[in-house]
């Protein structure tokens, strides 16, 4: 029987326990939860502004990418002290949820021994909860559709954006799709800044019918690109930036420039392996997202002719 | 532009040092073949067909298929027909230039004197263009003999290849209606065709292919979006949610 190994990672006054380094979680790759650890510890410094202040729904995939994995919303409870917690009321059915709020590097890495391959941070930051910091298109494509399709999707969405006078960020989702940011600094409320998104996703429908989709059913949605703007709402995560995906690759979802968002563009060309370089050479390009705001007043002005 | 052909031109007693260009470009965009991966350039290799091996340029050689075999020619082989080198265009006799069919045409080029071809070539060039002439000859280019018209157009002499009779195929395989057409059509249609005609004006075509590629070629360079339709930004659909956004803005005002 294989041994528990087990460790610890000192960070300031904090001790995170480690457990099952040698444990498999790319069983292709050769990838180690140990290794999953590693990458975070190194990220720290990136990923953590994404993080700070935002409650996570963890996504957990104790035994690796070949394992659906479970979500888990209500972990604050058993967490160690120096896991922040915050609470809130489930809309659906009033109970109250302890969410981590991932303020600290050893917060991150206790996640990340709980087998969160990937981390699901909250749009809006607890300090205004219900006003989230980016507006967010998530271009998620069928298993029928090509990744250049995806790519001119994202770039009719730059397009429209563009139209509508606002800033947009892309980043690769880490899976298949791609993400579109738009930075608004907490200023609005979820619902105004979802319908915003709804009228950037129809506009970039109707650039492209052919291959893109509103609809959320995935039985309607056929072989199409589901433009998904729904994600904009309380409590509802997409993978943060610098985030692991548990896809094949151990691929990282990365920031992009917009003029590498072209045909040439793979999906996972970004894994946890060569990321390192990638900033080092590119610097922190998703910082904007956190910094810039944009103006939706403005864009109603815009976009009516 | 640089000439591709220099020797002299003739008629009768007048002898003229010239040099050709070509008259022509091509408008495509010259695009390379890259692995999808890499980017890196695709290469050709010159390959044996049975071994899959490549086969250097001093191995290879040419062959007619004749009665289930290969005949394998050699370089004198080549040389015994060859026409005689020559570096003069001699004009044989002089034609209407609307008698030759277009069909018949092919690459045009620009000749150009030397210093002290310039009055002969001013002679020729107005002498064509007040006959309305063009002089037929034949010319050695890259050990080949070819057909040409000579001919001015404005200021230039121009040469322009034209084929032989035996490259332009026959249309007796064509299955062509003979019937005649009744004279009330055939009427209308003609007075269809005198209410669309005009002077021909070459500039009113444009062949803009190339140029919408490399505006999308540019774009995507810059990572700019390509607009894919005229975008209507409202349309219907949209605008319903253009009023929501505006309500839910002043929703929160009111509460703020």
């Amino acid at each position: 029987m294989a041994t528990k190994e087990k460790s610890e990672i000192k960070i300031g006054k904090h001790v995170v326990s480690i457990t099952n380094r040698q444990k498999i979680y790319w069983p292709d790759e050769g990838f180690t939860k140990g290794d999953l650890i590693d990458y975070y510890d190194k990220m720290a410094d990136y990923i953590l502004p994404y993080l700070k202040g935002r409650c996570l729904s963890l996504k957990r995939n104790p035994n690796g990418i070949n394992d659906k994995g479970f979500y888990h919303k209500d972990a604050g409870e058993n967490a160690p002290s120096y896991v922040d917690v915050f609470k809130v009321k489930s809309e659906s059915n009033g109970k109250i949820i302890d969410y981590i709020v991932c303020n600290n590097k050893a917060t991150l890495l206790y996640v990340a021994n709980l087998g969160c391959i990937e981390i699901n941070p909250w749009n809006s930051a607890t300090k205004k909860i219900g006003n989230p910091t980016w507006m967010v298109i998530d271009i998620d494509p069928s298993d029928k559709n090509k990744f250049t399709e995806v790519v001119d999707t994202a770039l009719a969405a730059k397009m429209v954006l563009d139209k509508a006078g606002v800033s947009s960020y892309c980043k690769t989702s880490g899976a298949s799709g791609l993400h579109v940011y738009v930075p608004l600094k907490n200023k609005y409320e979820y619902a105004t800044v979802r319908d915003f998104a709804h009228i950037i996703a129809s506009l970039v429908q109707e650039q492209l019918p052919e291959i893109t989709t509103l609809e959320r059913s995935l039985n309607k949605r056929g072989p199409k690109i589901y433009i998904d703007y729904l994600q904009n709402s309380g409590g509802q995560t997409l993978a943060s930036v610098y985030s692991v995906r548990p896809v094949p690759g151990a691929s990282v979802s990365t920031p992009l420039e917009w003029k590498e968002v072209n045909h040439q563009l793979s999906p996972k060309l970004f894994t946890i392996e060569n990321i390192f370089q990638r900033i080092k050479k590119k610097g922190d390009l998703f910082n904007p997202v956190l910094n810039e705001s944009n103006s939706i007043e403005k864009v109603i002005k815009a976009l009516t002719v | 532009m640089r000439a591709i052909w220099t020797g002299s031109l003739g008629f009768g007693l007048v002898n003229i040092p010239i040099k050709i260009f070509s008259a022509v470009q091509d408008s495509t965009l010259d695009l390379d073949m890259l692995d999808s991966k890499d980017h890196s350039n695709i290469k050709f290799k010159r390959v044996n067909e049975k071994t899959g091996k490549e086969v250097a340029w001093e191995n290879i050689v040419r062959g007619y298929y004749l009665n289930d075999k290969y005949v394998v020619l050699d370089k004198s082989d080549f040389e015994k027909v060859s026409p005689e080198k020559t570096k003069h265009i001699e004009i044989k006799h002089f034609v209407d230039e609307t008698e030759i069919d277009s069909m018949y045409f092919e690459q045009p080029y620009y000749l150009q004197p030397e210093k002290t071809g310039i009055r002969a070539y001013s002679l020729l060039r107005d002498a064509f263009k007040k006959t309305g002439k063009a002089g037929v000859a034949l010319f050695v280019m890259r050990d080949r003999e070819h057909l040409c018209i000579i001919k001015a157009k404005e200021d230039v002499i121009i040469l322009n290849r034209i084929r032989f009779a035996e490259e332009i195929r026959s249309t007796e395989d064509l299955d062509l209606p003979s019937a005649k057409s009744k004279p009330d059509e055939l009427k209308m249609a003609i007075s269809l065709i005198d209410q669309l005609s005009g002077p021909f004006d070459i500039k009113k075509y444009r062949d803009d292919y190339s140029e919408r590629l490399l505006k999308i070629i540019k774009a995507k360079s810059k990572g700019k979006a390509v607009p894919f339709t005229p975008m209507k930004v409202v349309h219907s659909k949209t605008k319903d949610l253009m009023e929501q956004l505006k309500a839910s803005l002043s929703d929160k005002r009111k509460a703020s």
